[in-house]
């Protein structure tokens, strides 16, 4: 009897695997066009309203930029069409708009704030942030269409793991230090920030060992008080994600990444397990944790000082939130217009950052509060989409993988929009697709990528599970 | 007001005003998204694939739907009939509590197993285990959505 099923088991494996280009069957995508027309609308008047500002007469503000970055979009959408995959249909158009109002953005700030040489000539801003927006429209396509399973990500987590942990080291040990914080990793002529592709990984990982533990974690009950909490051998991962977080702050002093992968470990956890109590310790592990890093480390305490009272030092510490509120509070309603806000002081931006850190509040400033909520809106929208997707996944991996992704790139632009607003002290993470940055518009088109691939309805079913890791769990917690 | 101001400043609410439209027409895509998965729904909480079958009664590659309590073994009662000739008449039962799917055994004569792992009384089960009674071997898996 106990032969019959071992055997069978060998059977049962699919032998045939679906060829990424194999079957090509065009088929239509009539939601997608649809938007994408209004969004081309929407940023053609979007450029046109930023040429006139600036010259005082009816024209659109460097054409060419703009008609090549829509035309990349309608070559993504086309790709898709015609590799017939069934697609989530809301998201590229979605993104293609934030990606174009960071086109606008950057051709209304002054060009010499990034100058790169490429091919031996100088670039400006506008001219490197559109070449990074059509290198991401060409990796989400190319995800979307090629990635049809999920084994490589999720056979391989641990390894994944640990090429996480492997690059935080590096950035840890070879990591150049830019304002105070050692973010960027430089190898030779390639420059990045690793710990963009860490919050990746992180979900990766997060999501193929929640979705193996998650009976454990929601089953076994421990009594703590009055709390009622999962048993013990599994909190372990928390501390250890705690401390990593920690451990963020304390030597890259990245406050921003630190927050961002703590809560997206939460946010997760919850998701998968449904346990307030979990969620409950952790934000008490936070809370604890925070007060720990304000009272021992000076950069974490002038980080709290200016958030409670940025008018204490407004030309020194202070200077960037509170031009930042200025710059909301000339914005008001309507905005003052694409073009003409932000005015330059003795030559010079009153923000230093604003490419990177502020694109929020110069949008604040130009398009108001009606514009804020709109671009607020679209983030909101993303985070739909991937929860959407999570609830029609095919099983928990892929459900918490989707989910996890989105909200990355959600909790993201919460934290940022929040550290502009002086809602939360201000952490240096970007403005997912707005803010100026290779790594950063890179990696988030390779989450909006794995989304659409997650989303496609004709990818292979997955795997089922193996069975000598599930057993030796379950008895030892038993 | 001169005559390029006013227009500037139609450009910009124009501007607005089409940044709102997009965001309308994709919460209208969103809803009517959501409206069609709710009109295919069914009242199924869950599915179980036959993924293999040498008796041929469950037929192999088909998919049962599972309301909240699902009886399998070989009687003509259960909401599962296992046709195979190791399956007791009464042998498992698969209950949805809450959040989460049992499998309990039945003190059938073979067993019950889970991954390959014989369960003992109940044992808390999730999406994608593979459950086998006599030689049928079934996986449980989402309600199409």
């Amino acid at each position: 009897m106990s032969a019959g099923p071992a055997s069978a088991a060998g059977r049962a494996r699919r032998t045939e695997l679906p060829g990424v280009l194999r079957h090509v069957r065009p088929r239509p995508r009539w939601t997608e066009a649809r938007l994408l027309v209004f969004a081309a609308a929407a940023l053609a008047v979007g450029s046109l309203t930023l040429g006139t500002t600036e010259d005082g007469r009816l024209r659109f503000a460097q054409p060419t930029q703009l008609l090549v970055y829509l035309l990349a979009l309608a070559l993504a959408h086309g790709a898709q069409v015609v590799a017939g995959r069934r697609t989530d249909q809301v998201l590229l158009p979605v993104v293609g708009m934030l990606g174009g109002i960071s086109l606008l953005l950057m051709q209304r700030l002054p060009q010499d704030l990034v100058v790169q040489d490429w091919f031996g000539g100088e670039v400006g801003l506008a001219t490197v942030q559109l070449v990074w927006l059509l290198l991401a429209v060409a990796i989400a396509t190319t995800l979307a269409i090629v990635v049809r399973s999920d084994a490589w990500l999720r056979r391989y987590k641990y390894t994944w793991a640990a090429a996480g942990v492997g690059l935080l080291l590096l950035t840890f040990v070879l990591g150049t230090d830019v304002n105070g914080s050692r973010l960027t990793l430089e190898i030779g002529p390639l420059s990045g920030q690793p710990s963009e592709l860490l919050k990746v990984i992180l979900v990766v990982f997060l999501a193929g060992y929640l979705s193996e533990n998650r009976s454990l974690l929601m089953e076994q009950d421990t009594r703590v008080g009055p709390f009622r909490v999962a048993p013990l051998p599994y909190l372990a991962p928390m501390v250890a994600m705690w401390a990593i977080a920690l451990l963020i702050v304390v030597v890259q002093r990245d406050l921003g990444a630190a927050l961002l992968f703590f809560a997206v470990f939460l946010a997760l956890l919850y998701v998968a397990t449904g346990r307030v109590s979990l969620v409950v310790i952790g934000l008490v592990l936070f809370v604890l944790g925070s007060m720990l890093m304000a009272t021992l480390f000076e950069h974490v305490r002038t980080r709290i000082d200016i958030w409670i009272d940025p008018f204490a030092d407004p030309l020194g510490a202070g200077y960037q939130v509170v031009q930042a509120l200025h710059a909301f509070a000339r914005g008001g309603l309507l905005g003052v217009g694409l073009g003409a806000g932000l005015p330059t002081v003795g030559g010079r931006l009153p923000i230093p950052e604003v490419h990177t850190d502020f694109p929020l509040a110069a949008l604040g400033e130009e398009l108001g509060v009606v514009g804020l909520m709109a671009i607020l809106g679209l983030y909101l929208v993303v985070i739909e989409r991937g929860l959407r997707i999570g609830a029609a996944a095919a099983d928990d991996f892929r459900a918490l993988l989707a989910v996890g992704l989105s909200l990355v790139i959600g909790i993201q632009a919460f934290i940022i929009a929040a550290g502009n607003l002086k809602v939360l002290p201000l952490t240096g993470v970007t403005l997912p697709f707005i803010s100026y940055g290779g790594s950063s518009i890179l990696v988030n088109a390779v989450v909006i990528g794995l989304l659409l691939a997650l989303s496609d309805k004709g990818v292979e079913p997955p795997p089922p599970p193996t069975p000598p890791r599930r057993g030796r769990l379950r008895r030892r917690c038993a | 007001m001169d005559g390029a101001l006013a227009l500037l400043w139609l450009l910009r609410l124009l501007f607005l005003f089409l940044l709102y439209l997009f965001l309308y027409r994709v919460v209208r895509a969103l809803l009517h998204d959501l409206r069609t998965a709710t009109h295919e729904a069914t009242a199924e909480l869950g599915r179980l694939v036959v993924v293999a079958s040498p008796a041929g009664e469950p037929v192999a590659g088909t998919a049962l739907s599972l309301d909240a309590i699902t009886s399998l073994g070989r009687d003509v009662n259960n909401s599962i009939v296992i046709d195979d000739p190791f399956a007791s008449a009464e042998h498992a039962i698969l209950t949805f509590r809450g959040r989460g799917w049992y499998l309990e055994d039945l003190e059938s004569t073979n067993g019950t197993y889970v991954n390959g792992t014989r369960i003992e009384a109940v044992a808390p089960i999730t999406f994608g285990d593979e459950i086998q009674i006599g030689q049928v071997r079934l996986r449980l898996e989402r309600a199409r959505r």
